[in-house]
């Protein structure tokens, strides 16, 4: 049967008209393609325009429609929605782009009269290849995975719970809160830093939601399989041989603990027991064994934290073992937050080497109620420090190290140079610096109240290799020569996690040059992995502020919560790839060029088939199969080849 | 004068993009076939572009690294390289298929092409 293919063709109220004749078009088209019939159309996207192709739709009863008009990037959609409306199958219809892309570009009347029906012929001969398409959905779980409960984690995992949908929040270590839960005070306006975050570890906790979240610490994801909508984690979580519904945090299991180890909370800079609660505030307020510490895990028979426990026998777990749990969701945030670049390697500043230069993390600690020294500001000799330098942008702005600036470094200096001045208003601070960045509508602020501080002084240097710490007498340092400093607090440049790069691979996304996290697009979608249905908020992504952390958990929030709505279902685009199993031999070409990894590989058969939810249709995979097993939607080879013959066919005539 | 039959492969995402904000006059000789991804232009494609008439091809993606697909440029890269040499053996010079990067917004670096590649072609003259 012949197809019967109409061809609409709009004059663009005279913006196509003018310079393409549409007489010459139609004559050009009666020979040497199979045009059903040919009208011409004032203004087709306007709405009597698109009443008149509903009208037209009904009385030609067209197989096929080709419409000659603009930029299919302008109105391809607006098109297809009258088809549909009309009752015909939106993708039997092919859009020539005569605006752009010949009347607006092409002087000579005939020669764009030429060009025009040599696209619409093309079109006409690939439309009467096109297939009738349909849209298919799937369910997708409304749950959401958070890996990472720091501010951007939990702001994501509290806003999700909000709105009554489960949370899994994942967090590797024993406490949650992120970094700034070890900090004292916080830039830009110096509030107390427990007293902002505990309220919403709390809501998190106890809350009115609390139950919709479900806090796995001491975990991490393992695994990761599926796709946008129905992802399934597999999350490995190391024991913490206490039972966290049970326990109420009283800590007299601790204290009887023989074992002392350095405490990675404070950096090493004190110890702690075997058993701990990390530090004092720490949340969820239940302690946690280091098993590699424990004198069990050396076969002798300790219970002594069992037997100090005021509610009998059964909170401290000695049995307690690796389980590795599964969960269902239909998108997963990613949270995982950043550390510091190791300022030892640049020898030169003394970091392992002078006892009193200290990295920011270190210097944190000290200043922190709930640190080693319980907030006094002391060197480890135990003096008061009458003179502190600070180093900013170490490793910063550097093409030897990290080229970037790590934007937060000279807020949390200012930071430090105030509870200083606070702490001890005789000392001397020095700021070195490569640059000096205050942007925002608060930052600037606080480098002014920094520099008012009579007792600071700011100084630039040019590469931090030309600066020296050496040891003097008294443990006393000089910086340059010239400096007596009796700390020495670097400001290590921002990178990415260690682990980053295996959470990447685990997660199937991508991470930039740098190894953070990389983002969709960076101006549009920051948020946004290269994987669907993969988000990613704070530090993890690029250094931040815990506002701009927080920012980018709601908005990680607010992609799953539009994306994936209860009892909504995923809609999949119809063009996408898909293998004839009969032709292909199992090579496995296709899978290596796909960028989505939609291309899964039967073992049983040998047979590749491509996941239509991950298929985005590209057809890199069409062009790569040796085999021709590949079938692209809607960019058929059959279509595609038609095509060329088409734009051709009338040239020869020209 | 001899008029070379110039077909284009260009990519949805950036170079047709790119090809719609060219608002000067440029030379009719390019005829654009519009793909996904230039990453979809399969060699046969343009083998038959050559049997069908075409004195040129041209195709055209997003820059390095700006593929709306992630790779589909760097794919369509390497198969460019492999085909000139498959292409230098039927005796098409290297001229008359070419492939470069046109950005959404580089209506002019578009322009730049198609009249470059117009007249590389016309001076090589009718393929015989
Ligand atoms: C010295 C210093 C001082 C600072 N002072 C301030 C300040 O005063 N004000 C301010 O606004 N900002 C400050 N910042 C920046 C602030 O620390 C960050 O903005 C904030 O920590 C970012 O939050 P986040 O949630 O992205 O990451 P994080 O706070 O780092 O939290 C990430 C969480 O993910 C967990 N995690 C990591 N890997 C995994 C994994 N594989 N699986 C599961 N969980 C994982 C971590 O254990 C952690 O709990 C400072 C930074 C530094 C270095
Ligand atoms: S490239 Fe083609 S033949 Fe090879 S595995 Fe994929 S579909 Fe099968
Ligand atoms: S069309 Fe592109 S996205 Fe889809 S399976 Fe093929 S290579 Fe992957
Ligand atoms: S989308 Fe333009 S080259 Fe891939």
């Amino acid at each position: 049967m012949r197809v019967k293919i109409g061809v609409y063709f709009c004059n663009c109220g005279g913006n196509i008209s003018g310079k393409v004749d549409s007489e010459l078009v139609r004559r050009a088209l009666e020979t040497g393609c199979d045009m059903g019939y040919f009208k011409t159309c004032e203004l087709m996207c306007s709405d009597d325009g698109k009443a008149y192709l509903r009208d037209e739709i009904a009385a030609e009863k067209p197989d096929r429609i080709v419409i000659a008009a603009c930029s299919p990037r302008e109105h391809e959609n607006t098109f297809m929605r009258v088809l549909s409306g009309a009752g015909m199958n939106p993708y039997l219809m092919q859009m020539v782009n005569i605006r752009e892309q010949v009347a607006w570009v092409t002087p000579d009347v005939r020669l764009a009269s030429l060009k025009a029906a040599a696209l619409i012929k093309g079109a006409v001969k690939r439309v009467a290849f096109h297939k009738p398409l349909e849209m298919k959905s799937i369910e997708m779980s409304p749950d959401v995975m958070v890996i990472g409960a720091g501010p951007a984690g939990l702001k994501a995992a509290l806003t999700i719970a909000q709105t009554g949908r489960k949370v899994t929040l994942v967090e590797k270590r024993a406490v949650i809160g992120g970094q700034p839960v070890l900090y004292e005070e916080v830039f830009p306006n110096l509030q107390c830093a427990p007293c902002m975050l505990e309220p919403m570890l709390d809501e998190i906790l106890h809350g009115d939601y609390a139950k919709n979240i479900e806090i796995l610490t001491l975990s991490e994801v393992v695994e990761l399989y599926g796709f946008y909508g129905n992802f399934i984690a597999k999350i490995r979580k190391t024991p913490r041989y206490a039972d966290m519904n049970q326990c109420i945090g009283c800590g007299e299991c601790i204290g009887l603990c023989p074992v002392d180890v350095k405490n990675e909370f404070n950096n090493g800079l004190d110890s702690r027991k075997a058993i701990s609660l990390s530090f004092a505030g720490a949340l969820p307020n239940v302690p946690f064994i280091d098993m590699a510490a424990c004198l069990r895990a050396r076969g002798e028979d300790c219970r002594l934290c069992d037997e100090a426990c005021p509610l009998g026998g059964g909170i401290i777990l000695y049995d307690d073992t690796e389980e590795i749990v599964e969960r269902r969701m239909g998108a997963v945030i990613v949270a995982v937050g950043a550390s510091l670049y190791d300022a030892g390697l640049i020898s030169n500043l003394g970091l392992g080497r002078l006892p009193d230069v200290y990295t920011s993390f270190e210097f944190e600690r000290l200043l922190s109620s709930t640190g080693p020294t319980g907030g006094q500001l002391l060197t480890r000799s135990g003096r008061t420090p009458r003179s502190i330098a600070i180093i900013h942008c170490v490793g910063s702005l550097d093409s030897k190290h990290k080229e970037y600036c790590s934007g937060i470094c000279c807020q949390y200096a200012f930071k430090f140079n105030l509870m200083v001045g606070r702490k001890l208003p005789d000392t001397q601070i020095h700021h070195l610096h490569k640059e000096l960045v205050y942007p925002g509508k608060e930052e600037y602020f606080l480098y002014k109240r920094a520099k008012e501080n009579p007792n600071a002084v700011f100084i630039q240097y040019k590469d931090i290799d030309t600066l020296c710490v050496t040891e003097a007498e008294d443990g006393i340092m000089i910086v340059n020569s010239s400096i007596k400093a009796d700390m020495v607090v670097l400001c290590p440049a921002v990178v990415p996690s260690k682990d980053n790069g295996k959470l990447n691979e685990t997660l199937g996304t991508t991470v930039d040059m740098f190894g953070f996290f990389e983002e969709l697009h960076a101006t549009l979608d920051p948020v946004m992995a290269k994987v669907r249905g993969i988000y990613i908020a704070g530090a993890c992504q690029s250094p931040m502020s815990i506002q701009q952390a927080i920012t980018q958990g709601m908005a990680t929030a607010g992609y799953a919560l539009s994306g994936i709505v209860g009892g909504k279902r995923l809609e999949i685009e119809p063009i996408t790839a898909s293998v004839d199993a009969d032709r292909c031999s199992g090579c496995r070409v296709c899978a290596l060029v796909c960028p989505y990894k939609a291309i899964g590989f039967d073992e049983q058969n040998k047979k590749s088939s491509v996941n239509e939810v991950l298929c985005e249709g590209c057809g890199s995979c069409v062009a790569a199969c040796p085999a021709g097993a590949i079938n692209g939607n809607h960019f058929t080879n059959d279509a595609i080849l038609a095509e060329i013959e088409g734009v051709l066919a009338c040239l020869n005539q020209g | 004068m001899f008029e070379p039959r110039i077909v284009g492969f260009l990519c949805n995402w950036c170079s047709y993009a790119g090809a719609d904000k060219a608002a000067r006059a440029y030379p009719p000789n390019v005829n654009v076939v519009r793909v996904m991804c230039s990453g979809r232009v399969d060699p046969q494609f343009i083998l038959k572009a050559y049997k069908a008439g075409a004195d040129g091809v041209l195709v055209l993606a997003c820059h390095p690294g700006d593929c709306h697909y992630k790779e589909g440029n760097y794919k369509a890269l390497a198969r460019h390289r492999i085909l000139l040499r498959v292409l230098a053996e039927h005796g098409i010079e290297s001229a008359r298929c070419r492939f470069d990067y046109v950005s959404a917004s580089e209506g002019d670096r578009f322009i730049e092409i198609i009249t470059e590649m117009t007249d590389a072609v016309r001076a090589l003259g009718k393929r015989s």
